[in-house]
């Protein structure tokens, strides 16, 4: 692979070193860039970029150990990452998995002897509706098929690159299957921000006697903020990443703050499985996005703006910088937005595969290049965000739905959807449905609604806003999606009569070990602890012992842990065992408690060094097998 | 004295820029925990500082002390769950009580005992993790870590060194040594450091000191830690925020 005129270490982080300006507040981007092009981010690298950057050396492995997509180790020149959401499973990912290794030549989560690909899982990649998905060095592939793997082991087996791959395989689809009032009329670029500016009023004459003519132009993007964010509280406008958090209250802590320095913030992490609709924003509305976040910098006086963006998504790059650089050359982004006094500029920041960095902290430390661990609950971001500054943090819906707000008036929005859930929210479908994709309905439509919309005649049940949402039966069908009932981040996983919901709680279990990031005692060793019980339950040893003790971990979780994602990463327990008891009575062969230490499994390192191989060397199994 | 909360019933005065963590323990009223230190501030990671305030969780060595605040701190449940979170971190970990160094002398083992904890209740994780001797003072059993990162910020903001710092994510991850070899031995890390003085437990300590008082006379042996921590706050008088 490497003849002896490869480039040296130095000869390759020098242009991307200059790429970045050198800056060590982008040693995240840096590595990102490292990892693309080696396949690795080798111990000869970080020990440069530690010396070139002043970061401790610790400091830097710390942050290549954090994200999933980032290794010290080579990867391949196919680097393949197959989705591993439980809809991607019900699609048959894991059978084509194997096929695909089949045909490579390759284990699972090893590289090829001869340095060519490596396959392995990667939490959900954000396709639910056209899985089973998977990024092949970090192209997203969609709709795997058995048929698909081959062709792909070929070129890969006949080393074809990327950019002769047919582009068939890496086609992501974006259409709407439902849309409503925000929707079916999108907003032409500039649309809201020129409400918003307009919202100053005429520049008056007589002003120009009071002020000088920089003064009146100040004076009238003042106003014209102010009028803007009272629109935003009118429309009742609340955060569509997770938490609901009224959007008004949070610009104007920002807006109100003493320093001058601010920052908008856009969180396009998307990671909760089975989410895929900040995807399909950025893709075909992406103008409705940075124009939200443009109005947000009037609205609160900041001058600059970044779109985090998860990994899964950074194909999506050329796209969005074309966006921007369109934006630019329209007066919309820039100095002097639109002729006014608005200056307003958004760069792009890449995530690395993890989960944790959606929570807003946990975003604002890997975009200053570190771990995302999250922060101290206080101060805010609000208060002390992005370069310890004032910094509003929104998702990329709520940016959208700002911008719809600014253009169309926060009265008209109010006046769809419910009293505390205002407007429309945009609907991830996925699962055992004939019609996969996003819906945008009004706050407050029942389940049974959106099911019936989608296809879905034979659901058993549902999972609302991702795993760390809730998990509900059929019983639970006309209960509204809003703040004041079932609130979600718009995720649905619809589960069929004849799935087994033990499957999809297993994969909630070890997608949160997985991502937990480890800071706190009740979340790092909870997850884990959770996924060794539903594990015992698999393998058959559960009893109703096990049962409460999970509920208890879950209960130390959700009260102790440091952020949302311990809070939340017990409650597909609790809500399976309340919603669907039988996926775990039926794991369980007695109603007595069985070790989860399995004595037989622990002398097989000394059968292994005896070289005994026979009956005799093995216990006699605890549970009554069945033939 | 006019700014105060109430916890668990009784009044607590605090400064402005308090944490209720530290107008508890300057007030003479003992909250649990192990990642905060005095000098080092919060962290917010062990978790055993849970106090709740109008029915929400909050740490308390992070949260700021707020007027006319109900704070509910030593209630049995959240008593039962501080236990719970110590079991916790006795089985990710392999901690041998009887045979460490630190017996005695050890935050993790004393927390532990001052909350009823009397089995790990959990099943072990047995982890297989890495031990240093490599350095001819000072040694690292990962073993007996517990990612408080009270040395990693000792050996910032009093050393001035940067030895420590963490690898990796969720239960694998690791203390990590800044060296070109990873090891204690070719960091920069001196037995007077005060990251070692500032581990709670047998992780990160100096070789060769650990027997010099007999178990049985050590500082834990003679006294609960919420008794002696108590009095310690109050003859230094400290001033924190
Ligand atoms: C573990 C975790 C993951 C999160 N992931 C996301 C995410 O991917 N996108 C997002 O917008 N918010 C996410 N959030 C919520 C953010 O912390 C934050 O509340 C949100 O971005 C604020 O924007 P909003 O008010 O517009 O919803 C996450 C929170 C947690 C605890
Ligand atoms: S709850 Fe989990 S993800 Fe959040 S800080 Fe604690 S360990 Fe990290
Ligand atoms: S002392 Fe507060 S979380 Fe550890």
């Amino acid at each position: 692979m490497k003849p002896a005129a490869a480039p040296s270490i130095q000869e390759i982080l020098e242009p991307i070193l200059l790429r970045y300006g050198g800056r060590p507040d982008l040693l995240l981007q840096i590595l990102i860039a490292v990892q693309k092009k080696l396949s690795c981010v080798p111990p000869a690298a970080i020990a440069a970029l530690a010396e070139r950057l002043a970061i401790p050396l610790v400091r830097v492995q710390g942050v290549v150990s954090f994200y999933a997509f980032l290794s010290t180790e080579f990867q391949g020149d196919y680097a393949i990452y197959l989705s591993d959401n439980i809809t991607d499973q019900m699609l048959g990912s894991r059978e084509l998995a194997a096929h695909l290794c089949g045909k490579l030549g390759v284990s699972l989560g090893q590289v090829r002897a001869d340095g060519r690909v490596s396959v392995r899982f990667t939490s959900c990649t954000g396709m639910c509706d056209q899985g089973p998905a998977g990024l092949i060095n970090f192209r997203p592939v969609t709709r795997l098929t058995r048929d698909r793997m081959e062709r792909i082991a070929d070129l890969v087996n006949a080393r074809v690159p990327m950019e002769d791959w047919p582009g068939e395989l890496f086609q992501v689809e974006t259409a709407m299957r439902r849309s409503d009032v925000v929707f079916r009329r999108p907003l032409k670029p500039g649309e809201g921000l020129r409400a918003s500016l307009e919202r100053g009023g005429e520049i008056l004459s007589t002003w120009a006697e009071d002020l000088a003519p920089s003064d009146a132009r100040k004076h009238h993007l003042e106003r014209g903020g102010a009028e803007t964010l009272k629109e935003i509280y009118k429309s009742g406008l609340r955060g569509r990443g997770g938490a609901g958090f009224k959007t008004g209250i949070k610009w104007q802590s920002v807006r109100g703050a003493s320093d001058p320095e601010r920052y908008v913030l856009c969180n396009a992490d998307e990671g909760e499985p089975g989410t895929f609709k900040d995807r399909v924003l950025l893709t075909d509305y992406a103008d409705m996005v940075f124009e939200g976040m443009t109005i947000c910098g009037h609205a609160v006086g900041a001058r600059k703006g970044i779109l985090y963006v998860r990994q899964e998504y950074a194909y999506l790059e050329e796209h969005l910088e074309g966006v921007l650089a369109r934006r630019r050359e329209a007066g919309l982004l820039g100095e002097n937005i639109l002729d006014s006094a608005l200056d307003f500029d958004i760069g792009i920041h890449f995530g690395a595969g993890a989960y944790i960095c959606g929570m807003e902290s946990a975003m604002i430390k890997s975009i200053e290049g570190r771990r995302g661990i999250p922060r101290q609950r206080w101060p805010l971001p609000v208060h002390h965000g992005y370069r310890r500054k004032p910094t509003v943090v929104n998702n990329v819906e709520t940016f959208a739905a700002a911008a719809v707000i600014s253009a169309r008036g926060g009265e008209w929005y109010a006046r769809n959807g419910t009293a505390e859930s205002s407007g429309t929210k945009l609907f991830c479908v996925s699962g055992d449905c004939e019609r996969p994709g996003i819906y945008e309905y009004p706050w407050g439509v029942t389940v049974r609604e959106v099911l019936r919309d989608c296809g879905a005649l034979e659901a058993q049940g549902v999972q609302v806003g991702g795993p760390s949402g809730t998990l509900i039966n059929a019983g639970d069908f006309d209960r509204e999606i809003s703040f004041e009932d079932l609130s979600s981040v718009g995720t649905m996983m619809v589960f069929a009569k004849q799935r087994d919901l033990f499957d999809a709680v297993r994969n909630y279990a070890q997608f949160f070990r997985h991502e937990s990031c480890g800071l706190c005692t009740s979340c790092r060793i909870g997850t884990t602890l959770l996924a060794n019980y539903v594990e015992k339950f698999a393998k058959g040893y559960g009893s109703p012992v096990d049962l409460e003790e999970m509920q208890g971990i879950g209960q130390i979780m959700k009260t102790m842990s440091h952020c949302g994602l311990g809070q939340t990463a017990s409650l597909h327990i609790s809500d399976s065992i309340a919603k669907f008891p039988s996926i775990w009575a039926g794991r369980m062969r007695t109603t007595e408690f069985i070790p989860a230490f399995d004595l037989d499994g622990a002398l097989a390192e000394a059968r292994s060094l005896t070289g005994r191989t026979d009956a005799d060397a093995h216990l006699p199994h605890p549970v009554p097998q069945e033939a | 004295m006019t700014n105060a909360f109430h916890l668990d019933g009784l009044e607590v005065p605090f400064q402005e820029g308090q944490t209720i963590l530290q107008a508890a323990l300057a007030a003479g009223r003992y909250i649990p925990h192990l990642c905060w230190h005095p000098d080092l501030g919060p962290h917010g990671s062990c978790r055993l500082c849970t106090v709740v305030i109008s029915g929400r969780p909050f740490s308390s060595c992070t949260q700021p002390a707020m007027k006319g605040q109900a704070v509910a701190c030593r209630t049995p449940e959240l008593n039962g769950m501080r236990k719970a979170i110590m079991q916790m971190l006795f089985v990710e970990g392999n901690h041998h009580c009887p045979s460490c160094e630190k017996s005695g002398n050890c935050r993790l083992q004393a927390t532990a005992y001052d909350l009823g904890m009397q089995d790990s209740h959990f099943p072990h994780q047995f982890p297989k993790r890495e031990r240093d001797m490599s350095h001819p003072d000072v040694f690292l059993d990962r073993d007996r870590c517990i990612r408080c990162e009270r040395c990693v910020r000792a050996s910032r903001i009093y050393d001035g060194k940067d030895v420590f710092g963490v690898h990796g994510r969720g239960m694998h991850s690791t203390l990590a040594v800044n060296s070109p070899s990873g090891l204690l031995a070719d960091s920069q890390i001196a037995p007077e450091d005060r990251s070692i003085q500032a581990c709670p437990t047998g992780a990160l300590m100096a070789k060769r000191v650990g027997f010099v008082v007999p178990i049985g006379e050590r500082v834990y042996d003679r006294e609960p830690i919420s008794v002696l921590e108590l009095r310690k706050y109050a003859a230094e008088e400290v001033h924190h925020g």
